[in-house]
């Protein structure tokens, strides 16, 4: 028999993730996009490649944080709960079997905040402090 | 149309277009994944192979030759909604050596964000994840198991295939359609080969994604242009003549399968069932199945999996005329295979492009399981094997 406080431990391990707050992380899109809320799945549809049409017909053009940018791991833990090297080992896949594109990656936050303003599919993770009257919350990422 | 396509690809572009097609990802790329594999078995009754498309496999010396490989791709991307990719793998194949082929090629129109169509070279889809088997870093196991993708032969077609993805419930559903020709060959021992130049591959899958699970059934039709050597292989010119049922030209094979895929990180769980009817007797139809379960712990993914394989022995419908009849059973029983593997492994993540995995793999099947190996010794062989797998995968 496995004793109670095992079952609490494994409980706490695969829950962590998302018990712990993460401070100010959240997803944005162009204001001109159409889009006022976007659900948990409708994101993870976008950013893993499965589903890239938005609600008003626009195609969504996800963009990513550059690699040494906390909010990248940080975004994919709370998402999926997969660290960037799963989350290579998941493009891998796609890439050479020819299917859908990782999302843009981006050299620097300032080309995110560029590409956000001028692209209306765009959709990014910013911290909530980065977001001014130009984007659109859509997801909200802490408790 | 593709000359179209490409006029509209090259037409000029506005300051915001451009920004558009930076964004998706457009001009030019270069990617590559690759495995160094090291492997060894306890036994030189029989050698284990990846895939019957190895002539020769494993055997008691290590040896780098099954799980070895490089793969190189070229991407360009017109637009948003063209791109074109070529890919070229150089692995151990039915030629014995590394010679490197052409794996994919295709253009990929994409209408809106929910299609896609692709002409070209397209790798095969028999089963879910057969398309990336060869991609070490995208699998977790050392290579996918022997004893489900061990029969899948045909790696890549020349044709067309387009999918369409969309909502329904909470979740999504995906369906996708694919024909070809095959431009293959498969080394059938004894210095012969089967051309399977010509032969006819077309099928189709549905999936269903909701939450962390991906569910698919799936079905692939061969239908063969041209049969092995049989009549060379048994030494009578006229053994598909008198043994009708063993002539495989024009017959089809039909491939069934379902794949369960359960993710929720850091436990993963993978469940496929599949099943081959063969449209000759001179092979025998084949049930297998796998389950794969696996929990992350930091960067260290340890897995623990089962695979089994069984096949039939074919039923013939009237009784072929002396020596004929035996040699049909012969033939037909050199395809059998009964037998089951649990292995137990782990794939140690180095890099964010870089991995090495260990993996051991106890294999138990009858003295007649000899459709999976190359080279068995008959007496000799008993069926039990034990392989040995160290692997380092990468992508760049």
């Amino acid at each position: 028999m496995v004793p109670r406080s095992c079952l609490l431990l494994l409980a706490a391990l695969v829950l962590s993730p998302w018990a712990q707050a993460s401070p100010g992380l959240v997803l944005v899109v162009n204001a001109r996009s159409g889009v006022d809320r976007l659900t948990l799945d409708d994101a993870v549809n976008i950013f893993m490649g499965r589903y890239r049409q938005l609600s008003s017909g626009m195609a969504a053009l996800p963009i990513d944080q550059p690699d040494n940018q906390p909010e990248k791991a940080r975004f994919y833990r709370l998402l999926v709960n997969k660290d960037l090297a799963e989350i290579n080992a998941y493009w891998a896949r796609l890439i050479f079997s020819g299917k859908t594109s990782p999302p843009h990656q981006a050299k620097s936050t300032a080309e995110v905040l560029d590409l956000l303003a001028r692209q209306p599919g765009a959709i990014a993770y910013l911290e909530r402090s980065q977001v001014d009257s130009r984007f659109r919350i859509v997801l909200e990422f802490e408790r | 149309m593709t000359l179209a396509l490409a006029m509209a690809a090259v037409s000029p572009a506005g300051a915001a277009e451009q920004m558009k097609q930076e964004a998706a990802g457009n001009g030019f790329s270069l990617h590559g994944f690759g495995t160094l594999g090291l492997a060894r078995t306890d036994d030189d009754d029989a050698q284990f192979v990846r895939d019957l498309s190895q002539p020769y496999g494993l055997t008691s010396r290590w040896s780098a030759k099954v799980d070895s490989m490089i793969g190189l791709q070229a991407g360009y991307q017109f637009n948003d909604k063209l791109e074109a990719v070529l890919q070229a793998v150089s692995r151990y194949h039915s030629e014995g050596n590394f010679a490197p082929e052409v794996s994919w090629a295709f253009l990929r129109y994409d209408p809106d964000p929910t299609a896609s169509l692709r002409i070209g070279r397209l790798g095969t889809e028999f089963y879910m994840l057969a398309d990336s088997r060869l991609v070490g870093y995208a699998n977790l196991t050392v290579r996918p198991p022997p004893d489900y993708f061990g029969p899948l032969v045909l790696s890549y077609v020349d044709g067309i295939d387009g999918a369409k993805s969309i909502p329904l419930g909470n979740g999504l559903l995906r369906g996708k359609l694919f024909a070809g020709i095959s431009p293959e060959k498969m080394y059938l021992g004894s210095g012969l080969y089967w051309d399977m130049s010509g032969s006819l591959v077309a099928g189709g899958h549905l999936d269903y994604l909701t939450g962390p699970w991906q569910i698919r059934i799936g079905q692939t039709r061969v239908r063969f242009d041209k049969g092995p050597p049989i009549n060379e292989f048994a030494g009578l010119p006229d053994f598909t003549d008198q043994v009708p049922e063993m002539e495989v030209a024009g017959k089809w094979t039909t491939y069934d399968s379902l794949g369960l895929v359960y993710d929720n990180s850091p436990f993963q769980l993978q469940l496929m069932l599949s099943r081959i009817d063969q449209g000759s007797a001179a092979f025998e139809d084949s049930r297998a199945g796998y389950v794969i379960a696996s929990y992350r712990t930091g960067n260290v993914t340890p897995f623990i999996g089962y695979s089994r394989t069984k096949s039939e022995a074919a039923r013939f419908t009237s009784t072929p005329p002396f020596p004929y009849g035996a040699y049909a059973t012969a033939l037909s029983e050199s395809t059998h295979a009964d037998q089951h593997t649990w292995f137990l492994g782990a794939r140690w993540d180095l890099r964010k492009d870089l991995d090495l995995k260990a993996q051991v793999d106890w294999i138990n099947g009858s003295p007649n399981s000899v459709f999976p190996y190359r080279e068995e010794k008959i007496p000799g062989w008993d069926g039990d094997m034990t392989v040995f797998s160290l692997a380092l995968d990468f992508v760049f």
